[in-house]
């Protein structure tokens, strides 16, 4: 028995030699080459086969160059930036959103990229332009954007006659009295409209979008995060009262992961957290999913929206900031590759130049035709990190009734501009 | 403790055991000093600093004062300390309870319960969180469904186990609970075992009942292992985070965060290095005291 | 005579009774095993009514999780579980062994830093050895991870325990015998400690498999994660598909499980004779 063990444990080990990998950086290669690294979200969530043939064609194009890819994942992913940047070890490129993007070039740890911004190229990317500075410096290189919207499970509708309250002609634009009217038809007949998760920060832009929306507010005036207008308010109330009817439910232990995943087991009737990359993950053939915009008031939205782009670190090596520069302009910029690049992120390009990728499909004409309803974009205001704890620890608060809205929103007005 | 040289020790020979000492203590001193003992030096100095992500500037003692008037902080030490309360006796009688049930049985019995209550803590905490977050879900989980089914909880209810202010915390110690009696019990039952048996049969010959004989000569002579079960326990349940971070993110409403894992949001939410580190300090601070009031407390009974 | 009759039945009565109550724990405690275990065959694992038993088998879930680096994953765990224990076994065992048994100076001081740091909680350290790992340019390599277990000081304090159990006598006779420290080392007191050896080898093992947090921290790259983060960065991924975490949690619990069974006896003799004796 013992030499059994041993033996199996000796094979293993070897295995584990054998099979282990470590990989080492530094900053050139044997062949003289710069080597760069660079980070990615899973945001062209194809397990890196996007990536490979980017870095691939660049590489080909630029042979001074090797890029090494590092995948990390929207859980666990910021921490590791966090403790990287802070431990000294940050790649050299990131591909992310502007929220923290931003943040990290306030706090002087990117190399500004004010030089790529031309007046050639600003007329090129029109408004997205404001997602990619802090005010006094560009950061982040855009490659694409898309809209936030929600989506409906049309059959669940059907059945609990909340359908009339849909608008499918357009824009399918509606109102908040007609969506209310709907969350309680469904609620009436059992099924749960919504799930205004809380649970955690992840996908808090939706619940953010629906507040906002509902009475035609805004999260960010004057300079400072604010909850406290009438408008987020008479929304919170809204939102209270229909889940104290069990018309919608606050998902106190989850986030838009998990919302999304309800949507698509059909356990609730539409999500809040919808998106070209998640209407991808998380389609379902069992039933029709049916996008709608946010509801607002006056029928009118101001949709959230996402950017993709690039940014570089400024880890004291000109010639890797270089490398990284022309990396992040290649994929951008190339005819070839920088469409290539946006329609494997599902997004629409940033720079207008590149026309119309998508064909004639008709839900990418629709969501199209949703960006004149684009809201200013706040992701990039100080303090962005810091508002979103607060946000889903407000609906919290709101929702287990242990404060009052007012109070509720005047305590996230005072925490998160600390 | 060592026995002390009786002896006293010639200048040239205390050399030659320093030197030796010194030797056999390098590998693992290199170790604590570069990966334990300096990065631990490097978070308390940092601690007296505003460091953020970008800022780096000494604050004296401000990082500290802040934490007084910080509420968050305050409802996570309260979280923190009824955690630590109702965890460490549960799990100290219950593992007491488990291994003097376990000693009436066979070897065999007594080996296949002591590795099954141990088995969460060698499953490790993400297959465990995997399964609990499953058991727990308002929607598809299986604790609604079984009460649902013994009519204990109306059909219609979603109840949010994880969601609700007044179950969530909990949920966290039950899980807690199951990762935390597997050591408990091998010390108990080794120690149980360890107990003269003929002091035990000879109280029992004379007529003493089961629990009197437990009381007056088992309980006396595993104190010791009892003082390190309490200890350890206590140690454990302050520093309970991965449970939180992985299944409530601290709520709802903050009523599951404990210190751990404010200061980890703290950290890497804010990037508020220094205020993290502060409250790191703070958190070693009362883990020493509680640890050294057990001590006290048990030593002299 | 009665009066011990009448215990013997009252004996025997609560005997069953702490059996029962027992198996009913026990059973609590094995679900989360079974229901991993078994998940990763369902077609669809979280189904309501559950389904206790697979109602038709499927190894889908499983092919999926080999289209991930599972594997490597699965062999860096080994790797770093494996290298911690051999360090953890070296290192402790001799600094154990002479701060028990040398009275050389400044042997309290170096005692009360080991007890002090096991106070501080690892957060606090994180960044700094990141930074320090990243100097060493070990981060986001399997060694950053096997370095920063090392240094902790559990293990010393077993050992220390263990040596202190060795007699003194043994010692000085083996020095008289001319036997040098490093022989006296290996040939009297290692084999004295091997009990000691057996648990902190299976300890540092489990721990370091389990290491949830500093793995997080300093690794990376897709093919430099352990099992355990693997699973957990598919969680995160793709949050619907639970029969493939469930298959990727099984692929990180049973070869654990197995072990632990395995070595049982010698982990638990040994981490119970350390404990008893302090």
């Amino acid at each position: 028995m013992k030499k059994i063990l041993l033996t199996a444990f000796v094979m293993l080990v070897s295995l584990t030699v054998l099979f282990a990998q470590g990989s080492k950086e530094t900053s050139a290669d044997t062949s003289g080459r710069t080597v760069i690294t660079w980070w990615a979200f899973p945001t062209f969530g194809d397990n890196g086969a996007t990536e490979k043939a980017l870095i691939e064609a660049f590489e080909k194009a630029n042979p001074d160059v090797k890029v090494n890819l590092e995948t990390i994942d929207f859980t666990s992913g910021p921490q590791k930036l966090t403790a990287a940047i802070e431990g000294g070890a940050a790649p050299d490129v990131l591909f992310d959103a502007p929220g923290r993007i931003i943040e990290y070039g306030t706090n002087g740890k990117l190399v500004a990229l004010d030089k790529l911004f031309t007046a050639d190229y600003l007329a090129d990317i029109g408004g997205l332009a404001n997602a990619c500075t802090d005010g006094t410096h560009y950061y982040m290189y855009p490659l694409s954007s898309a809209p936030f919207w929600m989506s409906i499970n049309r059959e669940m509708w059907e059945k609990a006659g909340a359908w009339q309250y849909v608008n499918t002609e357009g824009d399918r634009l509606w109102t908040t009295e007609n969506w209310a009217k709907a969350m309680e038809a469904l609620g009436k007949a059992g099924y749960i409209g919504c799930n205004v998760y809380c649970g955690g920060q992840g996908g808090d832009q939706g619940t953010r979008a629906l507040v906002n929306n509902l009475y035609s507010s805004s999260i960010y005036s004057d300079g400072k995060w604010t909850a406290n207008t009438e408008g987020n308010k008479k929304a919170l109330e809204l939102l209270k009262k229909l889940y104290d009817k069990g018309a919608i439910d606050f998902g106190r232990g989850i986030a838009a992961a998990d919302e999304l995943q309800l949507y698509q087991q059909e356990m609730i009737a539409s999500t809040l957290c919808w998106g070209t990359s998640n209407a991808k993950n998380y389609k379902s053939d069992s039933y029709t999913q049916f996008s709608v915009p946010f509801p607002s008031e006056d029928g009118v939205p101001e949709l959230e929206y996402l950017a993709n782009g690039f940014c570089v670190f400024d880890n004291g090596n000109a010639a890797k900031a270089d490398a990284a520069i022309r990396f992040i302009q290649f994929i951008c910029d190339d005819p070839e590759w920088g469409p290539k690049a946006v329609v494997a992120s599902a997004a629409f390009p940033a720079r207008a130049s590149f026309g119309n990728l998508y064909g004639d499909d008709p839900e990418y004409a629709l969501l199209s035709s949703w960006t004149q309803y684009y809201g200013p974009y706040y992701n990039t205001r100080p303090k962005f990190a810091q508002m979103r704890t607060q946000w889903w620890n407000m609906l919290q608060y709101v929702s287990t009734g242990d404060k009052t809205v007012a109070k509720a929103v005047a305590d996230f007005d005072a925490e998160a501009n600390k | 403790m060592a026995k002390k040289p009786t002896q006293t020790v010639s200048h040239a020979i205390q050399k030659q055991i320093d030197r030796t000492s010194y030797l056999f203590l390098l590998p693992m001193a290199v170790f604590f000093l570069c990966f334990v003992l300096a990065p631990m030096v490097i978070g308390i100095v940092t601690s007296f600093f505003n460091y953020r992500m970008g800022v780096f500037e000494f604050n004296f003692g401000k990082n500290y004062a802040q934490l007084f008037t910080d509420k968050v902080f305050w409802k996570s030490m309260r979280n923190t300390i009824v955690i630590v309360i109702a965890s460490v006796p549960l799990v100290t009688v219950f593992s007491l309870w488990v291994a003097s049930a376990l000693s009436e049985k066979s070897m065999t019995a007594t080996s296949i319960f002591r590795g099954v209550f141990y088995l969460p803590v060698v499953m490790g905490t993400v297959p465990v969180v995997v399964v609990w977050k499953w058991i727990f879900n308002a929607y598809y989980g299986i604790l609604n469904y079984i009460l649902k089914a013994l009519n204990l909880m109306p059909q219609n209810l979603r109840y949010d186990w994880l969601g609700e202010k007044s179950a969530a915390i909990w949920c966290i110690l039950a899980i807690l609970f199951t990762t935390s009696i597997g050591q408990p019990i091998v010390l108990y039952i080794a120690a149980l075992g360890n107990v003269d048996k003929s002091i035990t049969e000879a109280a029992e010959v004379d007529g003493a009942s089961k629990l009197r004989t437990f009381w007056q000569v088992k309980w006396p002579s595993i104190m010791p292992t009892t003082l390190y079960i309490v200890v350890i326990t206590t140690i454990n349940s302050f520093q309970c985070f991965a449970l939180i971070q992985l299944l409530t993110s601290g709520g709802p409403s903050y009523s599951t965060s404990t210190v751990m894992y404010y200061l980890y949001e703290q950290a890497f939410t804010y990037y508020n290095y220094g205020y993290a580190n502060a409250m790191g300090v703070i958190l070693a601070i009362v883990i020493a005291g509680f640890s050294a009031l057990q001590f006290k407390t048990m030593k002299t009974e | 005579m009665d009066q011990i009759q009448k215990n013997q039945t009252k004996t025997k009565a609560y005997s069953v009774f702490s059996l029962v109550v027992l198996i009913v724990i026990a059973l609590l405690f094995l679900f989360p095993f079974y229901w991993i275990i078994t998940g990763s065959f369902k077609v669809q694992p979280n189904k309501i009514p559950p389904e206790w038993f697979p109602a038709s088998w499927t190894v889908m879930h499983w092919e999926k999780l080999f289209r991930q680096p599972a594997w490597t994953w699965f062999f860096n765990s080994v790797f770093m579980s494996v290298m911690s224990m051999i360090l953890v076994l070296m290192a402790s065992s001799m600094a154990g062994y002479v701060l028990a048994k040398k009275a050389f100076t400044g042997r309290k001081i170096i005692f009360s830093l080991l007890v002090m740091a096991m106070a501080l909680p690892k957060q606090v350290i994180l960044v700094p050895l990141v930074r320090m790992m990243n100097a060493l340019s070990l981060y986001n390599t399997l060694w950053a991870v096997i370095l920063g277990t090392v240094g902790w000081p559990f293990g010393t304090f077993l050992m220390k325990q263990f040596s202190e159990g060795i007699p003194t006598e043994l010692l000085e006779a083996a020095k008289i015998d001319g036997s040098g420290e490093t022989r006296t080392f290996l040939s009297v007191v290692c084999p004295m400690l091997k009990p000691a050896f057996g648990a902190l080898a299976i300890f540092t093992f489990i721990n370091t498999w389990n290491d949830y947090f500093l793995q997080l921290v300093m690794l990376t790259s897709r093919n430099n994660l352990s099992i355990s983060l693997g699973i957990a960065t598919l969680q995160a991924e793709l949050s619907t598909d639970y029969g493939l975490i469930m298959a990727g949690a099984t692929l990180g619990a049973v070869p654990i499980v197995t072990i632990f069974v395995m070595f049982q006896k010698y982990f638990t003799n040994g981490i119970a004779l350390g404990a008893v004796k302090g």
